[in-house]
């Protein structure tokens, strides 16, 4: 790809990439150093990857990416200081959003970014799979899991009164 | 297609949720939710796990574009220091003069004579010194010719003011010859060479000396400077014509100090030096002109 297209790919993809970075780890800024190194990746690798498939590839490196950064968080534990802090936390307006995006907190990170990939940028098992480096059948397993869970959380007694 | 059953309802479910069902397996789907109400109140919570479409901005896409809005850098104007030095004036070449051949072969042969006269000249003149010199010891005069049956030449020279001046050797030889026997044409010939600087010249042209003297109408006997010693003529007091005569070879000897032997040829040094600004006007004639154009 060119100068050219991985500009136009700036401006159609980045905030996909953020939607579902921000989605996952409910972090600002985290988001955009992620988004940040996915596109600097591509831009390092644009003479190897076609224009049209370039969003493919800025999610496969943002959700990656994603994956290592949450399980460093995980080490050092800082999840709850990122859920406390109000001013990174991404704002839920409405209450049944805001109990979806909590029930999205319960899955795991390849649950949540399945049902991100799934829902926010519409891909399918297949495309899925090749983001997230599992074939189509494990995709779709995991997805229907997570809907179950977040269905379940749904549904809870809590959520209910 | 699978026939949808209540084994796996929830499968179609879920790839209805996630839209994988085609159109046929979505027709069938809706076909059997609408037969069991229980499985399309579990559709509805299934669909609440959907999530809706947020339009949520990059805050910093700005700095993801590469390039995009390049920065134009004028090159900076680096003045270097010391360019008055670096600066040349070419300098005006000499006029170049075209010489025809013949003007390069008569150069060729003035340069000969030249360098030909210049060594003639200073050999005549150093043995000549030498020859006087040796040869008045012996009581011998270095003239050519002698004048026979000529009584006015005779006791002319013991008069003749001209004596005083000359050389040393001059001297001597007059000195010589005034001992011995001073009337003789040797005598005349002795004084020229006393009253010449260059001697030499007087020497040789003697035998014309002798045949442009307008008082002497006989022979011309070429004798050999050796023999001249020998001869005597007796003195005759009172005569004029020898101091005429004496002159007369002292203005030969003092034109003929102006020409230069070259070879066999004898020529005029006046002759040369007019040569020698005909062409100096020729060749400065040229250059005016190519400067005027």
């Amino acid at each position: 790809m060119t100068e050219k297209d991985y500009n136009e790919s700036v401006l159609l993809y980045a905030d996909n990439v953020y939607r579902f970075i921000v989605k996952n780890l409910r972090h600002t800024e985290d988001a955009e150093d992620i988004v940040q190194s996915a596109f600097e990746k591509l831009w390092i690798h644009k003479d190897n990857v076609e224009p049209l498939k370039a969003k493919s590839y800025l999610f496969t490196v943002a959700y990656h990416l994603l994956i290592d950064h949450t399980r460093k968080a995980n080490r050092i534990t800082l999840q709850e200081s990122f859920e406390n802090d109000s001013q990174t936390a991404y704002q839920e307006n409405k209450a049944l959003k805001k109990v979806l995006h909590d029930a999205l907190a319960t899955l795991n990170e390849t649950q949540r970014s399945l049902v991100l990939l799934k829902d926010y940028e519409g891909y399918s098992y297949e495309e899925i799979g090749e983001i997230t480096k599992l074939t189509t059948d494990q995709v779709r397993v995991y997805l229907h899991r997570a809907r179950l869970k977040l269905r379940s959380y749904l549904i809870s007694p809590q959520q209910v009164l | 297609m699978q026939n949808i059953s209540l084994h796996n309802y929830q499968d179609f479910l879920l790839r209805y949720i996630d839209g994988e069902l085609d159109l046929r397996e979505t027709e069938a789907l809706l076909a059997f939710v609408a037969l069991h109400p229980a499985i399309a109140e579990e559709l509805e919570t299934l669909q609440l796990t959907k999530l809706d479409i947020e339009v949520i901005t990059c805050p910093n896409k700005a700095v993801l574009y590469k390039n995009i809005f390049p920065v134009i850098v004028e090159p900076a104007t680096i003045v270097y220091p010391h360019k008055q030095k670096l600066f040349k004036k070419e300098k005006e070449k000499a006029p170049v003069i075209l010489l025809k051949w013949w003007a390069v072969g008569a150069a060729a042969v003035f340069l000969f004579m030249m360098v030909r006269y210049g060594m003639l000249d200073q050999k005549a003149a150093s043995t000549l010194s030498k020859n006087s010199i040796s040869k008045n010891k012996v009581s011998t005069v270095p003239t050519l010719s002698v004048i026979k049956n000529n009584p006015t030449i005779n006791n002319s020279i013991p008069n003749n003011p001209t004596v005083n001046t000359g050389s040393m050797a001059a001297a001597k030889v007059v000195t010589d010859i005034k001992n011995n026997t001073p009337n003789t044409i040797e005598y005349a010939a002795a004084q020229n060479i006393e009253h010449q600087s260059m001697p030499t010249a007087s020497m040789v042209t003697a035998r014309e000396t002798a045949q442009n003297m307008p008082s002497y109408n006989g022979d011309i006997i070429d004798v050999k400077p050796t023999v001249i010693a020998e001869i005597t003529v007796p003195s005759m007091p009172g005569n004029d014509e020898i101091t005429e005569i004496i002159e007369t070879i002292d203005t030969e000897a003092a034109s003929s100090n102006r020409s230069v032997m070259v070879g066999a040829f004898e020529i005029d040094k006046d002759k040369f030096r007019g040569l020698f600004r005909k062409a100096n006007a020729l060749f400065k004639n040229k250059e005016n002109n190519r400067n005027e154009k």
